[in-house]
């Protein structure tokens, strides 16, 4: 049974490497619904929409963090012409910049796993303060290196 | 025959010339107006600074915090027309406008017109800023002036012909200039007029998120109904509540993205609008509110496909 798990596992990563290869934009993209669908559920216990949960908080931030563990690696040299991307050129002009905002991103989101330990955050303070220091992050580097239409 | 002719067509000429230097003559606000001109509070010209969005053209590019009051300029606009480059408003008496009177800000910001007299081009939002109020106007003053002294000339704007002739702004504000309000409020909601004197002056939406024809004049027909952006890549989005719009946000949306730079379904702000949403989030929360429900007021349009 575990064998077998563990081969599934193995399936599951190298299938997501083989889309990964093939479709840098798709992958991306995914990887940022993941973030969006993360900052809505944060969001939403945030303002008070959702009752806090702090088993569906550490899912948030999980997802937070690895989606920037994995982001920065699918901006391959030439994805930038694809038409259904909203990333900005700018982020080949400039990949010092923008990895600089990818590092503030995945240090936010480390942190924020971390605070969250086991049970994740404790209340809803707890999980604004972790949440809130990675959600500032999306913005500084949507400034530079999103172009929406 | 043919001289006389000759001597009309000569007069004609130059009576067509004097209208055409008098008409676009930069006209300095009568005397009479700016002897009204109030004592401004500095502690209330703060809000109107950040309402107003000075910083983000005219503080440093990543200006941050404390930062965002040097106002040395050197903010590059980059348009169809040319760079358009922020000057230096800081306080220092010869690279800024530190020794300005009240009323030459007032003349700059409301006319377009520098103290020498010459016209400064619309990149500097004072077809907007004409609505702002001679209080305000005197608070925003008395503010900047307590403001740190930035010692560093910015560069001339760098524009192709016949944009590079001042002469013809005169021209354009002959055509375009207009300080009445573009939406109409009926009655006397105080909130609603106040979120129009936020968006339509102070805040000067409109200079991005309404389109403009080929001279650059605001299509008022078409107000808020979003634009090409005219720093290239993308679109300023349709803040109206039409097709492509802002429609299925709430007021209470609105103000949280003002507040915050999250929409509703918690994507985040993005390109400019990350400095104009940060001067927002200075702004009190009624005055956020005063905007969203003036944004909900405006007549819908839909997006340009």
């Amino acid at each position: 049974m575990r064998k077998s798990l563990f081969v599934l596992s193995m399936l599951a990563v190298s299938g997501v490497t083989a889309v990964a290869s093939e479709d840098p934009v798709a992958t991306r993209k995914a990887l940022m619904q993941s973030n969006g669908a993360a900052a809505g559920l944060s969001g939403g216990m945030m303002k008070g929409e959702i009752p806090y949960n702090a088993a569906a908080a550490k899912a948030a931030l999980a997802s937070f963090n690895a989606a920037a563990t994995a982001f920065g690696d699918y901006f391959p040299e030439g994805s930038d012409m694809d038409a259904n991307t909203t990333a900005s050129p700018k982020i080949w002009e400039d990949m010092e910049g923008f990895e600089a905002e990818l590092d503030k991103f995945q240090t936010a989101a480390a942190a924020a796993m971390q605070a969250a330990g086991k049970d994740g955050p404790a209340d809803l303070d707890a999980f604004k303060a972790a949440a809130g220091s990675v959600l500032g992050t999306c913005k500084d580097c949507h400034e530079g290196y999103r172009v929406k239409n | 025959m043919f001289r006389k002719l000759a001597l009309i067509a000569l007069l004609a000429a130059i009576a067509g010339g004097l209208a055409f230097f008098w008409l676009t003559s930069p006209k300095r606000m009568e005397a009479k107006a700016m002897a009204g001109m109030p004592q401004g509070v500095a502690d209330r010209g703060e809000l109107v600074f950040w309402a107003g969005g000075c910083a983000s053209c005219h503080a440093a590019e990543k200006a941050e915090g404390d930062d965002k009051l040097k106002l040395g300029g050197g903010v590059v606009l980059k348009t169809g027309f040319g760079d358009f480059i922020a000057p230096n408003i800081s306080s220092h008496a010869a690279d800024g406008i530190g020794a300005w009177s009240l009323q030459d800000f007032a003349a700059a910001m409301r006319l377009g017109v520098s103290p020498e007299g010459y016209h400064y081009y619309p990149s500097f939002p004072y077809g907007s800023y004409a609505r702002i109020s001679d209080n305000d106007v005197a608070d925003l003053w008395a503010f900047m002036q307590t403001l740190p002294a930035v010692d560093s000339k910015a560069p001339e704007h760098d524009l192709a012909f016949p944009f590079s002739v001042r002469r013809g702004i005169g021209v354009w504000k002959l055509l375009y200039a207009d300080p009445s309000p573009v939406i109409n409020i009926d009655g006397n909601d105080a909130v609603l007029l106040r979120g129009r004197y936020l968006v339509e002056g102070l805040g000067h939406c409109g200079e991005c998120h309404t389109p403009r024809d080929f001279a650059g004049g605001l299509i008022r027909e078409r107000w808020l109904a979003g634009a090409p952006n005219p720093e290239g890549e993308g679109r300023i989005p349709n803040i109206t509540s039409g097709e492509g719009g802002i429609g299925s946000w709430s007021v209470g949306d609105i103000a949280y993205y003002l507040e915050t730079g999250f929409t509703p379904d918690f994507d985040s702000v993005g390109g400019s609008m990350v400095k104009v949403q940060e001067n927002m989030a200075m702004l009190s929360p009624e005055d956020r509110a005063a905007i969203a429900a003036y944004l909900k007021a405006v007549p819908e349009h839909a997006s340009e496909k």
